[in-house]
């Protein structure tokens, strides 16, 4: 059985895909604080360019479009109600009929989205072009404790091992005369039965799982090692360091200004 | 009227990786045993029959209905099949509830479900097992219980998928019986197997799989006389027909019985 893992993880090769999870943590930070540091609308707009490049050079840029969709018309309820009912609202930037917009909350709003744009993006450079189980595996070489990092890679599993249980279990009722398809009465009537053998399921796994792991010397003191070592390019660190740098500079730049 | 017609059929997971291509197949009363290679797509075949999977092109129909509109639970009414890991199927915490799920959804009546589930446990001699429950039960025991449940729907057509799997001689006898039984009673089996001993004793007919498409169709007799082909789909003999190759035999022997009976001779 094939089973589709719980990720937004595309597989593709790119330059993007080289770097490492720890360097791309560090640029969602960056992202983030270097357009709050500088205060500057220009700079947020130019970093959340530069995430877009990111992405398009990392071939996921269509993957993060329905993502942004959604949010969009979250966003977009801001800009309506910051520009109609900001407190700080004086000058009026434009008028429909009796809906009077006004510069100040329009500017907020503004803000707000390029900052949720902005993470989002730099989120999704992360997640579309990162193995989960890389980025685990470095946060764990960083110190992450084992066990937490067992669990974070267990969730990944197990969500699509349980669908996949799931639709196992579907076809064995299906096959005895279970109607599971046509109307959506007829489906969410079937969606019951299926909850205690799947729930039983997940049960014995644990426990042949938590065996497996006990047999495998999941709880030993040694320094553990890892079986795959990803390779990822150089150019990660030096990264990291530029980044920092420009942070450094960034907060300098604010303060003797 | 019990039918099955396969046209053309053909089916893939993912495209670029055809499972089945262009096969045409009808069966009949005959036990029929399906062999191949691990990844033929037996298991494909028979999900494809049962409607579980609806074909990429073709059509199949079962009892004159088109499983490409016909839901799988209508189905359910005329063929029933025994998966090949029984933890996929078992999901009630009683085996007697366990055995008699299918009958009561198919329609058949409290009373009447009752008795083809005892009779379905005695046939595989689970009876004194009603009141377990299935996980307390071993892999083989399960295995007996599933195809006990899927006997009692009493479906027109009994598909089991490797029924031999765990089973020790005892086992496998009483498999032997419930194909024989359920023949008699006019039920169409058809069989996925990879004991070649067991199709030799068992099945009237053999259809061979091997890279998406029939190899070979016909009695099991006329199959095992192909030795080269077979061993050329990765498919061994039945030992005692291995046996008689060596021995230089000028017939395909498929039993132990028919072993001995030539050899008094
Ligand atoms: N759900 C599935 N998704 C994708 N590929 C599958 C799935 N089930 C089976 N396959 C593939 O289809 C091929 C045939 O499988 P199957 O029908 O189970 O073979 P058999 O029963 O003859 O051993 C195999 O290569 C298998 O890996
Ligand atoms: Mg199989």
């Amino acid at each position: 059985m094939v089973i589709k893992a719980l990720s937004l993880y595309q597989d593709r090769t790119s330059l993007v895909h080289t770097i490492d999870p720890i360097t791309k943590l560090v640029f969602i930070l960056f992202s983030l604080s270097f357009p709050l540091i500088l205060q500057n609308i220009y700079w947020s707009v130019g970093i959340l360019i530069f995430c877009i490049l990111l992405l398009l050079l990392g071939k996921v840029f269509k993957q993060t479009l329905p993502i942004l969709g959604l949010s969009f018309i979250l966003l977009l309820s801001i800009l309506v109600i910051q520009g109609l009912y900001s407190p700080k609202n004086e000058t009026l930037f434009f008028s429909v009929g009796f809906i009077r917009f006004y510069e100040e909350g329009l500017l907020v709003a503004v803000r707000i989205i390029l900052r949720v744009t902005t993470l989002l993006c730099s989120v999704c450079i992360l997640v579309l072009t990162t193995k989960p189980s890389d980025l685990i595996q470095s946060l764990m070489k960083k110190g992450l404790p084992a066990k937490i990092g067992y669990v974070l890679n267990s969730v990944m599993q197990i969500i699509p091992e349980m669908r996949s249980t799931m639709a196992t279990i579907s076809d064995a009722q299906r096959s005895r005369g279970i109607e599971t398809e046509g109307k959506l009465i007829t489906r969410i009537k079937a969606f019951f039965p299926l909850l205690g053998p799947v729930i039983m399921n997940a049960l014995v796994s644990t426990r042949e799982r938590s065996m497996a792991l006990e047999v495998r010397g999941f709880n030993s003191t040694a320094k553990k090692s890892y079986l795959v070592e990803p390779t990822f390019s150089r150019i990660g660190f030096p990264l990291q360091i530029v980044m920092m740098v420009v942070l450094a500079g960034a907060i300098g730049w604010r303060i003797f200004q | 009227m019990t039918s099955i017609t396969v046209k053309s059929l053909s089916f893939y997971y993912k495209k670029e990786d055809p499972i089945l291509t262009d096969i045409s197949l009808t069966f009949d009363q005959r036990t029929t045993a399906i062999i191949g290679q691990n990844g033929a797509g037996k298991t494909t075949l028979v999900k494809l029959l049962k409607g579980l999977l609806k074909p990429a092109s073709g059509e199949i129909w079962i009892n004159d209905q088109d499983t490409r509109v016909v839901s799988v639970a209508k189905l359910a009414g005329y063929i029933g099949l025994v998966f090949q890991n029984p933890n996929d199927q078992i999901f009630k915490s009683k085996v007697i509830d366990e055995v008699m799920f299918g009958p009561l959804n198919v329609g058949q009546p409290k009373e009447e479900a009752i008795t083809n589930s005892m009779n379905a446990l005695l046939m595989v001699g689970m009876e004194d097992k009603k009141d377990d429950h299935p996980y307390d039960l071993s892999l083989s025991e399960r295995k007996l219980i599933s195809i006990a449940s899927i006997i009692a729907m009493n479906t027109d057509i009994v598909i089991f998928d490797e029924p031999t799997i765990a089973q020790d001689y005892a086992g496998k006898e009483t498999i032997k019986r419930v194909i024989h039984d359920l023949q008699k009673k006019g039920k169409w089996v058809i069989t996925i197997i990879h004991d070649m001993d067991f199709v030799a004793e068992t099945f009237a007919r053999t259809i061979v799989l091997a890279n998406g498409k029939i190899l070979l169709d016909g009695t099991t007799r006329e199959i095992f006389l192909q030795k080269d082909v077979l061993v050329q789909a990765g498919l061994n003999l039945p030992h005692v027909t291995q046996l008689g190759y060596l021995l230089e035999k000028n017939k395909t022997v498929l039993t132990i019985d028919e072993f001995i009976k030539d050899s008094k001779l």
